[in-house]
């Protein structure tokens, strides 16, 4: 046990590692980054737009830069952020607990929700039911993020909430399929066959068949909702770390957008592992 | 269910004949600019009213629809094919195969994929008819978005190799490629399936949201994407009912198409 | 007591009858956005529109320009004398000022000031600016209360120079967080807001002697969104938005909220074509962009008033050239806008050896007149612009093909690479002064964005530029440079190298309950006079 449980924070540090290589150099290797928008400013002489170039050129050789910033990310430096002019570690610190609270409740929400209607409509059989799921999960998945956070800017609705809206049509979709299928297997149908309730049968015969690929998209969904909510945080102003990505990747912040992407990282490779550790205990103990 | 299939075949024959046919039923074109009828409301002569540019509406939906809905199912059937064979290919061997796969899956997820996409932008020439910079757009999205559903066909075929089906079809003597084609795909029928199908409008979405870096559509070219983004401004600034016609298009044209493929979803 | 009541009454109806001045109530904290955060707070390094913004609320200067009469007034300096051909400016201090903190101001806090805006190594633009007029600048404090500032070489515009001038304490412990302005940076909390409180130790009192600011203190929110912004202002949450986008203008208006167009701004958008000779571009597209009937076509097709009316929701003017009309000193009055005459633009392009060929343009080499236009993504009125210009120049049978890219990109191309054939920008003119565009219109400069750093002029009319940017720069005489800078305009108009769209109006939104507000059309357009605005309840 304790042997998995290293080897997975093994993978993790090892993931972290090489994606914020790799997202470092994408960084780097984009155009624009030893540009910045001070260099259009005509009050600026030669000499200083050579030195806002300079400093710009001073992270150019990538692989020097990552493995100096590797050395001060031991010691708990994650340098300094250029847009921004702070500390990156103080910047995550501020930023980050907001961006878990909304991250925590988006999954969570879009879970019961996509579930639930996965649930419903497979349980009573009823059309209507189905017509209803098919009908609001296509609706938010084909709604743009930006449109549904001024939607519930508008309304004055917690902008935390819009992720899940855009999360759950993938879990229902998946879930809602994998019902069908589950409840077509063999012992299902036995087991419905002698009488067992409706709900007996779910929590009893069905679940635990489809808790493996349930897991798997457990990790995934927090991906996603992630994803759904950095957009979600620049629009609505809420102080996460979806504001630091944006201005990061407007102004080619490398040391911040590496800081980024190690926590982004972090979170979703750790959603992954988890899911994949409670699956194979899941298997053995079904084996 | 039958009559919900006929009815969602005939809207999606008319969506197809619409899209097809923009020339004829929207003769003044996506580009024509009717700079005397701003924004204006529907009436006989541009039945969907225009746009901020004079635009007819109609006929920007048309041909915005037609390109959307040819580029992003090609692109989500790329998507899910790669997510059928590298997950697939990961839960059948299982151990290290499984392993390093997952490993890979996982870092393709957390990379900022934002600044190969510039990247890509730079090295395109400036003069991109937007057709082919819509097309690029679209094939690029299918080849970086299939990660997240590759990690749950990998767990789905972890789970398939463990039933007992697929112990008998092995003792038979199938095993390899014949062994997934045959046993397994069939059986992944449905999660395949319902990522193609929320693959399709992520796409049209993102494809849209690219538009910042210049790829996508670029002027005077439409997309359903583009169309569905200008909701943004419309929401809070105003908010008129025909304005959220093409985000009423896409929503029915999706579910049409997941009516009509649901009995293919999943078989006893 | 009989008599006495109605003399009272008599007082009190007279009273009333004067006319009322806005009882300025003390208190209140005034809300606002910026954009982003601020990258620095360092008063002599800001460079962007948020530090710009804390700059003017904190800074206390030399002298500041008033935002409506457009003229200096006195400011921290009670008056200034330009000596010795304008290589000496002879300031007088008030006496007996603070700083935030309580450390005493005198004449060497200037001086201390001054030798950090001329430190090379510290690239301050503030500093450059100086350093484009004048490479040498000494100070000698005559007094605590008098100092001279020597220049080597005449400098002209001082009153915009040092308005921008935030004086900093030589010995306060607080370094430049020690202010003279009217308000201090109280608290930052990153990403969410500032919040500045009143300066007690200001320096400027009302008429009625009464301590300025009147408000307790500023709040700027951080928002990136302007359909947000003009949320939060419908619902009061926040009083003023500084520049309101024609969008969102026309709705808050139609809505009945308070909005106001302060009138034609400084800053122009325009578009330019590459003329680098290392642009990796095809020899016959850099033959089109180098001829003056070529670039004076593609004016004339361009229908500006329509730009005007739809982009900008006629809330721009159609541009002129070089200068504003706006900048009433420097604006060229006899220039008159050019002709929108799609059938002048054929006749010119003729001339220039291009013909019409079923309905596409085709060169005397048999090429069709195809080109990009590159510029920033996500701005609306720019990105429609650009499809407007897309159809009024198909009409002349030019392809144009509209590329946004982010502005990292953008800035990538036109400075480094070169590989762009034209591009659509906006410049913003924070300065009245022609001295500020030196670094745009002498040839060898980094920012003459056609063709920049040329080792000689390439053209003659680029070399009559530089001589007449030269003469500009070492006249300290306004009117002689007057006339050198309509000359610059003149040919600007002819040649276009920038092709110039409209001059964009500065939209403003103020909400009932501040008082005393006069929106101008230079930044910062609603609080320029922070000190003297106050609440209602």
């Amino acid at each position: 046990m304790w042997k998995k449980v290293f080897l997975a924070l093994f993978r993790i540090a090892a993931i972290m590692l090489l994606a914020g290589f790799l997202g470092g150099t994408l960084i780097r290797v984009a155009p624009g980054f030893a540009f910045d928008e001070r260099q259009l400013n005509s009050s600026l002489s030669a000499q200083s737009i050579q030195a806002i170039r300079q400093a710009r050129l001073a992270d150019a050789d990538i692989l020097h830069y990552y493995v100096r910033y590797l050395g001060a990310f031991t010691h708990g430096d994650m340098g300094m952020s250029q847009t921004l002019n702070q500390p990156v570690r103080d910047l995550l610190r501020d930023r980050l607990p907001a961006t878990l609270r909304n991250l925590a409740w988006a999954v969570g929400l879009a879970w019961v929700l996509g579930l639930a209607l996965a649930a419903a409509s497979q349980l009573t059989g009823s059309r209507v039911m189905t017509f209803i799921g098919e009908g609001l999960s296509g609706t938010f998945i084909s709604t743009p993020a930006a449109v549904l956070a001024l939607v519930f800017l508008l309304l004055r609705f917690p902008p935390q909430f819009a992720p899940a809206l855009l999360v759950f049509p993938k879990i229902y979709r998946y879930c809602h399929n994998l019902l069908r299928q589950s409840y077509a297997l063999p012992h299902v149908l036995t087991a419905r066959a002698r009488g067992a309730s409706g709900l007996r049968v779910l929590i009893w015969h069905v679940l635990p068949t489809m808790l493996p690929q349930v897991l798997a998209l457990f990790g995934v969904s927090v991906s996603l909702a992630l994803t759904a909510l950095l957009p979600i945080e620049v629009i609505c102003d809420v102080a996460g770390i979806g504001q630091l990505a944006w201005q990061a990747a407007e102004g080619r912040d490398l040391t911040l957008l590496v800081g980024l992407t190690l926590v982004v990282t972090l979170l979703s490779v750790s959603a992954n592992t988890f899911s994949d550790l409670a699956r194979e205990t899941l298997l053995r103990g079904k084996a | 269910m039958k009559l919900a299939r006929i009815i969602a075949g005939t809207i999606l024959l008319l969506a197809a004949a619409g899209a097809l046919g923009a020339r004829y039923l929207a003769p003044a074109g996506y580009e024509q600019q009717f700079r005397e009828s701003l924004d204006a409301p529907p009436s006989a002569q541009h039945l969907l009213g225009t746009d901020d540019l004079g635009r007819d509406r109609l006929a920007r939906l048309l041909f915005g629809t037609r390109i959307s809905l040819l580029l992003a199912p090609l692109a989500a059937a790329i998507a899910t094919a790669l997510a059928a064979f590298i997950g697939g290919i990961a839960g059948y061997f299982g151990g290290w195969v499984e392993r390093c796969t997952l490993l890979i899956v996982d870092l393709f997820l957390a990379i900022p994929w934002l600044f190969l996409l510039i990247t890509v932008r730079a090295v395109l020439p400036l003069n991109l008819s937007p057709e082919s910079s819509v097309a690029i757009t679209f094939l690029l999205l299918g080849f970086l978005g299939w990660a997240a559903s590759a990690r749950v066909v990998c767990a789905g075929t972890r789970d398939l190799m463990q039933s007992e089906f697929a112990w008998l079809a092995r003792a038979a003597g199938f095993s390899g490629f014949k062994f997934l084609r045959v046993h397994l795909l069939p059986n992944l029928r449905g999660t395949l399936l319902a990522q193609f199908w929320i693959s399709v409008p992520v796409f049209i979405i993102a494809e849209a949201n690219l538009g910042a870096m210049g790829l996508g559509v670029s002027e005077p070219l439409p997309s359903l994407g583009s169309l569905v983004g200008e909701l943004q401004n419309a929401v809070v600034l105003h908010p008129h009912p025909w304005q959220f016609v093409p985000l009423i298009v896409l929503v029915v044209v999706i579910s049409c198409f997941q009516t009509l493929m649901n009995k293919f979803e999943v078989r006893a | 007591m009989k008599r006495i009541l109605p003399v009272w009454a008599a007082c009190l109806v007279a009273a009333s009858l004067l006319p009322q001045t806005h009882p300025a109530q003390s208190g209140g904290e005034l809300r606002l956005c910026i954009f982003s955060e601020p990258v620095t707070f360092h008063p002599l390094l800001a460079d962007e529109i948020s530090s710009e913004t804390v700059r003017y609320l904190t800074a206390g200067v030399l002298l500041r320009v008033d935002r409506v009469t457009q003229k200096p007034e006195p400011g921290l300096a009670s008056s200034w004398k330009v000596l010795d051909g304008g290589k000496r400016i002879h300031f007088s201090l008030r006496s007996g000022l603070r700083f935030s903190d309580g450390t005493p101001f005198s004449a060497s806090d200037v001086a201390y000031t001054v030798q950090q805006l001329m430190d090379p190594a510290l690239h301050s633009p503030t500093g450059d600016a100086f350093r484009s007029s004048s490479a040498q600048v000494l100070t000698r404090v005559v007094s605590p209360t008098e100092i001279d500032l020597m220049f080597s070489a005449p400098v002209a515009g001082l009153a915009d120079l040092f308005d921008t001038v935030a004086i900093l304490s030589a010995q306060s412990p607080q370094k430049e967080m020690a202010v003279l302005g009217p308000f201090y940076v109280a608290e930052h909390k990153a990403g969410a807001y500032i919040l500045l409180k009143r300066n007690p130790y200001y320096w400027k009192k009302d008429q009625a002697g009464r301590q300025l600011p009147y408000l307790d203190s500023v709040r700027l929110d951080i928002q990136a969104n302007d359909e947000i912004q003009a949320l939060r202002y419908s619902r009061g949450e926040i009083h003023m938005i500084n520049k309101v986008a024609p969008g969102v203008y026309d709705k808050l208006a139609g809505d009945g909220v308070a909005v106001q167009d302060a009138g034609v701004t400084t800053d122009t958008e325009q578009i330019w074509f590459n003329q680098s000779p290392t642009a990796p571009i095809p020899d016959y597209k850099r033959a089109w962009f180098a001829s003056a009937n070529f670039r004076r076509a593609v004016s004339e097709a361009i229908n500006r008033a329509d730009v005007a009316r739809i982009a900008f929701h006629q809330h721009a003017s159609p541009a002129i050239g070089v200068v504003s009309p706006a900048n009433r000193f420097w604006f060229n009055s006899k220039l008159k806008p050019h002709p929108y005459d799609p059938a002048s633009a054929l006749h010119r392009l003729q001339e220039a050896g291009f013909r019409m060929d079923n309905g596409v343009l085709r060169d005397n080499g048999g090429h069709e007149v195809e080109f990009s236009i590159i510029g920033k993504a996500g701005d609306e009125a720019r990105q429609q612009t650009a499809a407007l210009i897309q159809q009024d120049l198909k009409k002349i049978g030019m392809k144009v093909n509209i590329v946004p890219l982010d502005m990292h990109a953008v800035i990538e191309r036109i400075t480094g690479t070169f590989n762009y054939e034209a591009c659509i920008l906006g410049l913003t003119n924070a300065t009245l002064d022609p001295n500020t565009q030196m670094n745009i219109w002498l040839s060898s400069a980094e920012m003459h964005q056609w063709n920049p750093q040329q080792k000689s002029p390439a053209t003659s009319w680029e070399a009559e530029i530089d001589h007449l940017m030269r003469a500009l720069a070492s006249s300290a005489d306004d009117h002689k440079r007057k006339q050198y800078w309509d000359r610059v305009q003149e040919i600007a108009w002819e040649q276009e190298p920038f092709i110039y769209l409209v001059n964009k109006h500065a939209l403003v939104a103020i909400a009932p309950t501040v008082k005393n507000a006069q929106p101008s059309a230079l930044f910062p357009q609603t609080f320029w006079n922070v000190e003297q605005l106050s609440l209602t309840h």
